[in-house]
Protein backbone atom coordinates (compact mmCIF):
# COMPACT_ATOMS: atom_id res chain seq x y z
CA UNK A 1 0.00 0.00 0.00
CA UNK A 2 1.38 3.39 -1.02
CA UNK A 3 1.18 6.46 1.22
CA UNK A 4 1.48 10.11 0.15
CA UNK A 5 3.82 12.69 1.67
CA UNK A 6 0.98 14.21 3.69
CA UNK A 7 0.26 10.86 5.37
CA UNK A 8 3.94 10.39 6.28
CA UNK A 9 4.28 13.94 7.67
CA UNK A 10 1.07 13.52 9.69
CA UNK A 11 2.33 10.19 11.04
CA UNK A 12 5.69 11.70 12.07
CA UNK A 13 4.05 14.65 13.84
CA UNK A 14 1.50 12.40 15.59
CA UNK A 15 4.07 9.86 16.85
CA UNK A 16 6.61 12.51 17.95
CA UNK A 17 3.90 14.58 19.68
CA UNK A 18 2.65 11.52 21.58
CA UNK A 19 6.12 10.32 22.64
CA UNK A 20 7.45 13.76 23.61
CA UNK A 21 4.13 14.65 25.28
CA UNK A 22 4.32 11.53 27.44
CA UNK A 23 7.98 12.22 28.26
CA UNK A 24 7.43 15.82 29.31
CA UNK A 25 4.31 14.88 31.27
CA UNK A 26 6.32 12.21 33.12
CA UNK A 27 9.11 14.68 33.96
CA UNK A 28 6.53 17.30 35.02
CA UNK A 29 4.81 14.83 37.36
CA UNK A 30 8.08 13.69 38.94
CA UNK A 31 9.26 17.25 39.58
CA UNK A 32 5.81 18.31 40.83
CA UNK A 33 5.95 15.46 43.36
CA UNK A 34 9.36 16.62 44.61
CA UNK A 35 8.16 20.27 44.70
CA UNK A 36 5.08 19.41 46.75
CA UNK A 37 7.19 17.59 49.30
CA UNK A 38 9.66 20.49 49.35
CA UNK A 39 6.90 22.96 50.23
CA UNK A 40 5.69 20.83 53.12
CA UNK A 41 9.17 21.06 54.56
CA UNK A 42 10.83 18.74 57.00
CA UNK A 43 10.76 15.67 54.76
CA UNK A 44 13.16 17.03 52.17
CA UNK A 45 16.77 15.93 52.17
CA UNK A 46 18.64 19.20 51.95
CA UNK A 47 22.07 19.02 50.31
CA UNK B 1 6.75 -27.03 33.60
CA UNK B 2 9.12 -27.39 30.65
CA UNK B 3 11.53 -25.06 32.48
CA UNK B 4 12.26 -27.81 35.01
CA UNK B 5 15.38 -29.65 33.85
CA UNK B 6 14.83 -33.24 32.82
CA UNK B 7 18.48 -34.25 32.34
CA UNK B 8 21.81 -33.74 34.10
CA UNK B 9 23.09 -31.68 31.17
CA UNK B 10 20.10 -29.34 31.39
CA UNK B 11 20.44 -29.03 35.17
CA UNK B 12 24.19 -28.36 34.84
CA UNK B 13 23.55 -25.57 32.31
CA UNK B 14 21.15 -23.91 34.75
CA UNK B 15 22.93 -24.35 38.06
CA UNK B 16 26.48 -23.64 36.85
CA UNK B 17 25.79 -20.00 35.93
CA UNK B 18 25.02 -19.09 39.55
CA UNK B 19 28.47 -19.75 41.05
CA UNK B 20 30.17 -17.97 38.13
CA UNK B 21 28.07 -14.95 37.10
CA UNK B 22 26.38 -14.86 40.51
CA UNK B 23 29.74 -14.32 42.21
CA UNK B 24 30.22 -11.07 40.26
CA UNK B 25 26.95 -9.67 41.63
CA UNK B 26 27.72 -11.03 45.09
CA UNK B 27 31.07 -9.24 45.08
CA UNK B 28 29.28 -6.04 44.04
CA UNK B 29 26.87 -6.31 46.98
CA UNK B 30 29.73 -7.28 49.31
CA UNK B 31 31.83 -4.27 48.22
CA UNK B 32 28.79 -2.03 48.87
CA UNK B 33 28.42 -3.56 52.35
CA UNK B 34 32.09 -2.70 53.04
CA UNK B 35 31.83 0.81 51.56
CA UNK B 36 28.73 1.64 53.63
CA UNK B 37 29.80 -0.43 56.68
CA UNK B 38 26.32 -1.93 56.78
CA UNK B 39 26.32 -4.87 59.18
CA UNK B 40 22.99 -6.37 58.02
CA UNK B 41 24.17 -6.31 54.41
CA UNK B 42 27.47 -7.98 55.35
CA UNK B 43 25.56 -10.78 57.13
CA UNK B 44 23.15 -11.16 54.17
CA UNK B 45 26.17 -11.45 51.84
CA UNK B 46 27.72 -14.14 54.05
CA UNK B 47 24.44 -16.12 53.96
CA UNK B 48 24.43 -15.93 50.17
CA UNK B 49 28.12 -16.89 49.94
CA UNK B 50 27.24 -19.96 52.03
CA UNK B 51 24.33 -20.81 49.68
CA UNK B 52 26.64 -20.36 46.65
CA UNK B 53 29.14 -22.66 48.35
CA UNK B 54 26.41 -25.30 48.72
CA UNK B 55 25.59 -24.92 45.01
CA UNK B 56 29.08 -26.30 44.29
CA UNK B 57 27.73 -29.79 45.14
CA UNK B 58 24.86 -29.98 42.57
CA UNK B 59 27.07 -28.18 40.04
CA UNK B 60 29.77 -30.84 40.41
CA UNK B 61 27.32 -33.78 40.42
CA UNK B 62 25.33 -32.62 37.39
CA UNK B 63 28.57 -31.78 35.55
CA UNK B 64 29.99 -35.22 36.24
CA UNK B 65 26.83 -36.97 34.95
CA UNK B 66 26.61 -34.63 32.00
CA UNK B 67 30.23 -35.53 31.08
CA UNK B 68 29.30 -39.20 31.02
CA UNK B 69 26.41 -38.48 28.61
CA UNK B 70 28.33 -36.07 26.37
CA UNK B 71 31.35 -38.39 26.04
CA UNK B 72 29.12 -40.56 23.78
CA UNK B 73 28.82 -37.64 21.33
CA UNK B 74 31.60 -37.72 18.68
CA UNK B 75 31.25 -33.95 18.09
CA UNK B 76 32.30 -33.16 21.68
CA UNK B 77 36.03 -32.84 22.31
CA UNK B 78 37.12 -35.08 25.26
CA UNK B 79 40.17 -32.84 25.79
CA UNK B 80 37.96 -29.78 26.29
CA UNK B 81 35.77 -31.69 28.72
CA UNK B 82 38.82 -32.85 30.71
CA UNK B 83 40.20 -29.29 30.84
CA UNK B 84 36.77 -27.95 31.92
CA UNK B 85 36.55 -30.67 34.58
CA UNK B 86 40.03 -29.82 35.95
CA UNK B 87 39.37 -26.08 36.23
CA UNK B 88 35.81 -26.75 37.39
CA UNK B 89 36.73 -28.98 40.29
CA UNK B 90 39.40 -26.50 41.48
CA UNK B 91 37.04 -23.53 41.35
CA UNK B 92 34.17 -25.47 42.98
CA UNK B 93 36.46 -26.62 45.81
CA UNK B 94 37.44 -23.00 46.39
CA UNK B 95 33.78 -21.94 46.24
CA UNK B 96 32.94 -24.54 48.86
CA UNK B 97 35.77 -23.16 51.03
CA UNK B 98 34.44 -19.59 50.56
CA UNK B 99 30.94 -20.71 51.57
CA UNK B 100 32.26 -22.66 54.57
CA UNK B 101 34.32 -19.65 55.76
CA UNK B 102 31.24 -17.43 55.47
CA UNK B 103 29.12 -19.94 57.37
CA UNK B 104 31.71 -20.35 60.16
CA UNK B 105 31.95 -16.57 60.57
CA UNK B 106 28.17 -16.26 60.74
CA UNK B 107 28.03 -19.03 63.37
CA UNK B 108 30.95 -17.61 65.34
CA UNK B 109 29.43 -14.12 65.53
CA UNK B 110 25.79 -15.17 65.88
CA UNK B 111 25.49 -13.33 69.20
CA UNK B 112 28.09 -10.62 68.54
CA UNK B 113 27.13 -7.16 67.28
CA UNK B 114 29.92 -6.96 64.70
CA UNK B 115 31.54 -9.48 62.40
CA UNK B 116 35.31 -9.91 62.42
CA UNK B 117 37.01 -7.80 59.74
CA UNK B 118 39.75 -10.42 59.21
CA UNK B 119 37.19 -13.13 58.42
CA UNK B 120 35.26 -10.78 56.15
CA UNK B 121 38.43 -9.96 54.21
CA UNK B 122 39.28 -13.67 54.00
CA UNK B 123 35.86 -14.36 52.42
CA UNK B 124 36.44 -11.45 50.02
CA UNK B 125 39.86 -12.76 48.97
CA UNK B 126 38.60 -16.31 48.52
CA UNK B 127 35.60 -15.10 46.47
CA UNK B 128 37.85 -13.04 44.16
CA UNK B 129 40.20 -16.00 43.51
CA UNK B 130 37.16 -18.29 42.98
CA UNK B 131 35.72 -15.84 40.47
CA UNK B 132 39.00 -15.74 38.51
CA UNK B 133 39.00 -19.55 38.31
CA UNK B 134 35.28 -19.59 37.43
CA UNK B 135 35.94 -17.27 34.46
CA UNK B 136 38.41 -19.80 33.01
CA UNK B 137 36.08 -22.74 33.81
CA UNK B 138 33.11 -21.01 32.20
CA UNK B 139 35.06 -20.07 29.09
CA UNK B 140 36.25 -23.65 28.53
CA UNK B 141 32.75 -24.95 29.35
CA UNK B 142 31.06 -22.76 26.73
CA UNK B 143 33.47 -23.99 24.08
CA UNK B 144 32.42 -27.64 24.66
CA UNK B 145 29.03 -27.22 22.99
CA UNK B 146 29.43 -24.06 20.97
CA UNK B 147 31.30 -25.39 17.94
CA UNK B 148 30.41 -22.24 15.99
CA UNK B 149 32.97 -20.29 18.06
CA UNK B 150 35.73 -22.24 16.30
CA UNK B 151 34.53 -21.43 12.75
CA UNK B 152 37.06 -19.69 10.49
CA UNK B 153 36.37 -15.90 10.76
CA UNK B 154 37.38 -15.45 7.09
CA UNK B 155 34.31 -17.44 6.00
CA UNK B 156 31.89 -15.46 8.20
CA UNK B 157 30.10 -12.24 7.18
CA UNK B 158 28.91 -11.59 10.73
CA UNK B 159 31.74 -12.43 13.16
CA UNK B 160 31.16 -15.18 15.75
CA UNK B 161 32.55 -12.74 18.32
CA UNK B 162 28.93 -11.49 18.59
CA UNK B 163 27.74 -15.01 19.53
CA UNK B 164 30.60 -15.35 21.99
CA UNK B 165 29.74 -12.05 23.70
CA UNK B 166 26.01 -12.94 23.69
CA UNK B 167 26.65 -16.34 25.35
CA UNK B 168 28.43 -14.54 28.20
CA UNK B 169 26.33 -11.36 28.41
CA UNK B 170 22.85 -12.93 28.41
CA UNK B 171 23.48 -14.48 31.84
CA UNK B 172 24.09 -11.11 33.50
CA UNK B 173 20.50 -9.75 33.50
CA UNK B 174 19.11 -13.20 34.37
CA UNK B 175 21.41 -14.07 37.27
CA UNK B 176 21.65 -10.40 38.31
CA UNK B 177 17.86 -10.25 38.67
CA UNK B 178 17.81 -13.38 40.86
CA UNK B 179 20.41 -11.93 43.25
CA UNK B 180 18.88 -8.44 43.18
CA UNK B 181 15.46 -9.91 43.99
CA UNK B 182 16.83 -11.94 46.91
CA UNK B 183 18.55 -8.83 48.33
CA UNK B 184 15.53 -6.65 47.57
CA UNK B 185 13.08 -8.92 49.38
CA UNK B 186 15.50 -9.19 52.32
CA UNK B 187 15.83 -5.37 52.31
CA UNK B 188 12.05 -4.90 52.33
CA UNK B 189 11.67 -7.39 55.20
CA UNK B 190 14.53 -5.85 57.24
CA UNK B 191 13.66 -2.29 56.10
CA UNK B 192 17.33 -1.71 55.27
CA UNK B 193 17.81 1.45 53.16
CA UNK B 194 21.34 0.58 51.93
CA UNK B 195 20.21 -2.85 50.72
CA UNK B 196 17.15 -1.34 49.04
CA UNK B 197 19.32 1.16 47.17
CA UNK B 198 21.90 -1.48 46.21
CA UNK B 199 19.19 -3.81 44.84
CA UNK B 200 17.57 -0.96 42.90
CA UNK B 201 20.98 -0.14 41.39
CA UNK B 202 21.40 -3.78 40.30
CA UNK B 203 17.92 -3.72 38.69
CA UNK B 204 18.93 -0.61 36.74
CA UNK B 205 22.32 -2.08 35.72
CA UNK B 206 20.62 -5.31 34.56
CA UNK B 207 18.11 -3.26 32.55
CA UNK B 208 20.98 -1.36 30.90
CA UNK B 209 22.79 -4.65 30.16
CA UNK B 210 19.58 -5.84 28.48
CA UNK B 211 20.38 -3.51 25.56
CA UNK B 212 23.78 -5.00 24.56
CA UNK B 213 22.36 -8.47 25.31
CA UNK B 214 19.52 -7.94 22.83
CA UNK B 215 21.81 -6.37 20.21
CA UNK B 216 24.45 -9.11 20.45
CA UNK B 217 21.61 -11.65 20.28
CA UNK B 218 20.31 -10.12 17.04
CA UNK B 219 23.86 -10.21 15.63
CA UNK B 220 24.28 -13.84 16.74
CA UNK B 221 21.20 -14.67 14.69
CA UNK B 222 23.05 -13.56 11.55
CA UNK B 223 26.31 -15.17 12.67
CA UNK B 224 24.47 -18.49 13.15
CA UNK B 225 22.57 -18.29 9.85
CA UNK B 226 23.70 -21.22 7.72
CA UNK B 227 25.45 -23.03 10.58
CA UNK B 228 24.51 -26.74 10.56
CA UNK B 229 22.03 -27.82 13.23
CA UNK B 230 20.78 -24.29 14.03
CA UNK B 231 17.08 -23.66 13.42
CA UNK B 232 15.92 -20.15 12.46
CA UNK B 233 12.48 -20.94 13.87
CA UNK B 234 14.04 -21.73 17.27
CA UNK B 235 16.02 -18.46 17.10
CA UNK B 236 12.85 -16.48 16.28
CA UNK B 237 10.97 -18.07 19.20
CA UNK B 238 13.85 -16.98 21.48
CA UNK B 239 13.91 -13.53 19.86
CA UNK B 240 10.18 -12.99 20.49
CA UNK B 241 10.57 -13.73 24.17
CA UNK B 242 13.72 -11.56 24.31
CA UNK B 243 11.61 -8.66 23.05
CA UNK B 244 9.19 -9.06 25.98
CA UNK B 245 12.20 -9.36 28.31
CA UNK B 246 13.53 -6.06 26.99
CA UNK B 247 10.18 -4.40 27.81
CA UNK B 248 10.17 -6.00 31.27
CA UNK B 249 13.72 -4.86 31.92
CA UNK B 250 12.84 -1.34 30.77
CA UNK B 251 9.80 -1.13 33.09
CA UNK B 252 11.73 -2.50 36.08
CA UNK B 253 14.87 -0.45 35.37
CA UNK B 254 13.08 2.86 34.87
CA UNK B 255 10.84 2.39 37.94
CA UNK B 256 13.89 1.47 40.01
CA UNK B 257 15.87 4.46 38.70
CA UNK B 258 13.01 6.89 39.39
CA UNK B 259 12.89 5.62 42.98
CA UNK B 260 16.67 6.19 43.32
CA UNK B 261 16.26 9.69 41.87
CA UNK B 262 13.34 10.53 44.18
CA UNK B 263 15.20 9.13 47.20
CA UNK B 264 18.00 11.60 46.45
CA UNK B 265 15.58 14.51 46.77
CA UNK B 266 13.24 13.24 49.50
CA UNK B 267 15.58 11.11 51.60
CA UNK B 268 13.01 8.29 51.83
CA UNK B 269 11.39 5.69 49.61
CA UNK B 270 7.76 5.40 48.62
CA UNK B 271 6.49 1.95 49.70
CA UNK B 272 4.02 1.83 46.81
CA UNK B 273 6.81 2.44 44.28
CA UNK B 274 9.06 -0.16 45.95
CA UNK B 275 6.35 -2.83 45.65
CA UNK B 276 5.75 -1.78 42.03
CA UNK B 277 9.45 -2.44 41.33
CA UNK B 278 9.09 -5.81 43.07
CA UNK B 279 6.09 -6.76 40.92
CA UNK B 280 7.85 -5.71 37.70
CA UNK B 281 11.01 -7.58 38.73
CA UNK B 282 9.16 -10.83 39.48
CA UNK B 283 7.23 -10.72 36.17
CA UNK B 284 10.41 -9.85 34.23
CA UNK B 285 12.33 -12.71 35.87
CA UNK B 286 9.59 -15.13 34.78
CA UNK B 287 9.76 -13.84 31.19
CA UNK B 288 13.57 -14.00 31.30
CA UNK B 289 13.50 -17.61 32.46
CA UNK B 290 11.40 -18.56 29.42
CA UNK B 291 13.70 -16.49 27.15
CA UNK B 292 16.74 -18.28 28.55
CA UNK B 293 15.07 -21.66 28.10
CA UNK B 294 14.26 -20.92 24.45
CA UNK B 295 17.82 -19.61 23.94
CA UNK B 296 19.28 -22.80 25.37
CA UNK B 297 17.18 -24.86 22.96
CA UNK B 298 18.94 -23.23 19.96
CA UNK B 299 22.34 -24.83 20.38
CA UNK B 300 22.00 -27.57 23.00
CA UNK B 301 20.55 -30.70 21.32
CA UNK B 302 21.44 -32.68 24.44
CA UNK B 303 18.66 -30.98 26.45
CA UNK B 304 15.86 -31.51 23.91
CA UNK B 305 12.93 -33.60 25.15
CA UNK B 306 10.00 -35.02 23.17
CA UNK B 307 7.43 -33.23 25.37
CA UNK B 308 8.89 -29.82 24.48
CA UNK B 309 9.09 -29.78 20.65
CA UNK B 310 11.07 -27.06 18.88
CA UNK B 311 9.19 -24.58 16.66
CA UNK B 312 9.45 -25.29 12.92
CA UNK B 313 8.04 -22.23 11.14
CA UNK B 314 10.77 -19.57 10.69
CA UNK B 315 8.18 -16.94 9.70
CA UNK B 316 5.94 -17.39 12.75
CA UNK B 317 5.97 -15.03 15.72
CA UNK B 318 6.17 -11.37 16.60
CA UNK B 319 9.70 -10.52 15.41
CA UNK B 320 9.24 -11.48 11.72
CA UNK B 321 5.90 -9.58 11.77
CA UNK B 322 7.57 -6.38 13.12
CA UNK B 323 10.41 -6.82 10.60
CA UNK B 324 7.93 -6.88 7.75
CA UNK B 325 5.92 -3.93 9.12
CA UNK B 326 8.83 -1.61 9.89
CA UNK B 327 10.19 -2.00 6.37
CA UNK B 328 7.30 0.15 5.11
CA UNK B 329 8.35 3.79 5.02
CA UNK B 330 5.29 5.02 6.90
CA UNK B 331 6.18 2.98 9.96
CA UNK B 332 9.93 3.54 9.78
CA UNK B 333 10.17 7.33 9.43
CA UNK B 334 8.32 8.38 12.65
CA UNK B 335 10.49 6.13 14.82
CA UNK B 336 13.67 7.43 13.20
CA UNK B 337 12.51 10.96 14.05
CA UNK B 338 11.74 9.87 17.64
CA UNK B 339 15.28 8.41 17.78
CA UNK B 340 16.80 11.83 16.97
CA UNK B 341 14.61 13.55 19.55
CA UNK B 342 15.73 10.94 22.07
CA UNK B 343 19.39 11.71 21.38
CA UNK B 344 18.71 15.43 21.78
CA UNK B 345 17.16 14.81 25.20
CA UNK B 346 19.96 12.46 26.33
CA UNK B 347 22.82 14.64 25.14
CA UNK B 348 21.19 17.89 26.30
CA UNK B 349 20.67 16.48 29.80
CA UNK B 350 24.10 14.82 29.96
CA UNK B 351 25.71 18.08 28.79
CA UNK B 352 23.94 20.29 31.36
CA UNK B 353 24.58 17.97 34.32
CA UNK B 354 28.16 17.11 33.31
CA UNK B 355 29.13 20.72 32.68
CA UNK B 356 27.90 21.73 36.17
CA UNK B 357 30.00 18.91 37.65
CA UNK B 358 32.98 19.98 35.55
CA UNK B 359 32.77 23.51 36.99
CA UNK B 360 30.34 25.49 34.80
CA UNK B 361 27.32 27.37 36.30
CA UNK B 362 28.63 27.18 39.83
CA UNK B 363 25.84 29.51 40.98
CA UNK B 364 23.61 26.41 40.99
CA UNK B 365 23.87 23.63 43.57
CA UNK B 366 24.25 20.12 42.12
CA UNK B 367 20.78 19.19 43.45
CA UNK B 368 19.24 21.73 41.02
CA UNK B 369 20.74 20.13 37.91
CA UNK B 370 19.99 16.67 39.31
CA UNK B 371 16.32 17.60 38.84
CA UNK B 372 16.59 17.41 35.05
CA UNK B 373 18.05 13.89 34.92
CA UNK B 374 14.66 12.15 34.26
CA UNK B 375 14.52 13.98 30.92
CA UNK B 376 17.68 12.15 29.82
CA UNK B 377 16.49 8.81 31.22
CA UNK B 378 13.20 9.08 29.33
CA UNK B 379 15.31 9.92 26.25
CA UNK B 380 17.15 6.61 26.76
CA UNK B 381 13.81 4.75 26.95
CA UNK B 382 12.63 6.48 23.74
CA UNK B 383 15.81 5.49 21.98
CA UNK B 384 15.91 1.89 23.17
CA UNK B 385 12.38 1.44 21.83
CA UNK B 386 12.85 3.39 18.57
CA UNK B 387 16.38 2.01 18.06
CA UNK B 388 15.07 -1.53 18.40
CA UNK B 389 12.42 -0.85 15.72
CA UNK B 390 15.04 0.72 13.42
CA UNK B 391 17.28 -2.32 13.98
CA UNK B 392 14.41 -4.59 12.92
CA UNK B 393 14.23 -2.80 9.55
CA UNK B 394 17.65 -4.01 8.38
CA UNK B 395 19.45 -5.73 11.25
CA UNK B 396 22.07 -7.49 9.11
CA UNK B 397 23.30 -4.19 7.62
CA UNK B 398 23.31 -2.29 10.92
CA UNK B 399 25.01 -5.04 12.92
CA UNK B 400 27.76 -5.52 10.35
CA UNK B 401 28.60 -1.80 10.32
CA UNK B 402 32.01 -1.05 11.84
CA UNK B 403 30.71 1.52 14.32
CA UNK B 404 27.70 -0.44 15.66
CA UNK B 405 29.61 -2.49 18.25
CA UNK B 406 31.43 0.54 19.75
CA UNK B 407 28.12 2.45 19.75
CA UNK B 408 26.43 -0.33 21.74
CA UNK B 409 29.36 -0.53 24.18
CA UNK B 410 29.30 3.26 24.69
CA UNK B 411 25.51 3.24 25.35
CA UNK B 412 26.14 0.72 28.14
CA UNK B 413 29.07 2.64 29.62
CA UNK B 414 27.33 6.05 29.32
CA UNK B 415 24.08 4.80 30.90
CA UNK B 416 25.80 3.05 33.82
CA UNK B 417 28.04 6.10 34.43
CA UNK B 418 24.96 8.38 34.74
CA UNK B 419 23.87 6.28 37.75
CA UNK B 420 26.79 7.83 39.68
CA UNK B 421 25.02 11.22 39.66
CA UNK B 422 22.17 9.78 41.74
CA UNK B 423 24.36 7.69 44.05
CA UNK B 424 27.35 9.79 45.08
CA UNK B 425 26.93 11.29 48.55
CA UNK B 426 29.78 13.77 48.06
CA UNK B 427 28.38 15.08 44.78
CA UNK B 428 24.91 15.56 46.29
CA UNK B 429 26.32 17.89 48.94
CA UNK B 430 27.91 20.25 46.36
CA UNK B 431 26.28 23.61 47.10
CA UNK B 432 26.07 26.76 44.96
CA UNK B 433 29.57 28.18 44.40
CA UNK B 434 31.30 24.91 45.34
CA UNK B 435 33.46 22.73 43.15
CA UNK B 436 32.54 19.06 42.57
CA UNK B 437 35.02 16.37 43.72
CA UNK B 438 37.64 15.25 41.19
CA UNK B 439 36.18 11.71 40.95
CA UNK B 440 32.82 13.20 39.91
CA UNK B 441 34.56 15.28 37.23
CA UNK B 442 36.09 12.13 35.73
CA UNK B 443 32.66 10.48 35.66
CA UNK B 444 31.12 13.59 34.06
CA UNK B 445 33.81 13.54 31.35
CA UNK B 446 33.15 9.82 30.77
CA UNK B 447 29.40 10.48 30.45
CA UNK B 448 29.93 13.28 27.93
CA UNK B 449 32.47 11.36 25.85
CA UNK B 450 30.35 8.18 25.88
CA UNK B 451 27.17 9.86 24.66
CA UNK B 452 29.09 11.94 22.09
CA UNK B 453 30.60 8.65 20.87
CA UNK B 454 27.12 7.04 20.71
CA UNK B 455 25.83 9.83 18.45
CA UNK B 456 28.93 9.73 16.22
CA UNK B 457 28.84 5.93 16.07
CA UNK B 458 25.19 6.02 15.04
CA UNK B 459 25.65 8.65 12.35
CA UNK B 460 28.67 6.84 10.87
CA UNK B 461 26.74 3.57 10.38
CA UNK B 462 25.71 4.29 6.76
CA UNK B 463 29.21 5.44 5.76
CA UNK B 464 31.85 3.14 7.27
Amino acid sequence: MEYGNAAIIFMVIAVVACVLGLTFFGVYCLNKFVDQNTRKGGSVRQP
Amino acid sequence: MHLIPQSSSHFHLLVSIFPSIGLIFMLGFYATAFATDNEAMKRSCLVLFAILGLLAIPTYMSGDRSMAVLSQDPKISPDLMTTHFGWGITSLALLLLTGATALIELWRCRHAKRLSNDALHLVLGLAIVTLALMVITGEVGWEINHHELRLDPATQRTPQAWSHVHIILNHFPTVGFVFALVFYIAALVMNNVVMKRASLVVFVVCAILGVPTYVTGAASMWALTGVAGISRAAINAHRDMALWTLFGLAFTGVTAWIELWRFRHLGRFSNRALYLVLAFAIITLGVMAETGHRGGQINHPEIHVATDPLPTDPKAGLSPAIESLINHVIWFVPWQTVHFFGFSLIFGTALAVSLRVLGFWKSMPFSAVHRILPLGVFGVVMNVFSGMLILFADSSRYLNATTFAPKTALITIGAIAVLYFSLSERLWTVKAGEDAPMSAKWVAALVLLSWAGVIMGGRLIPYV
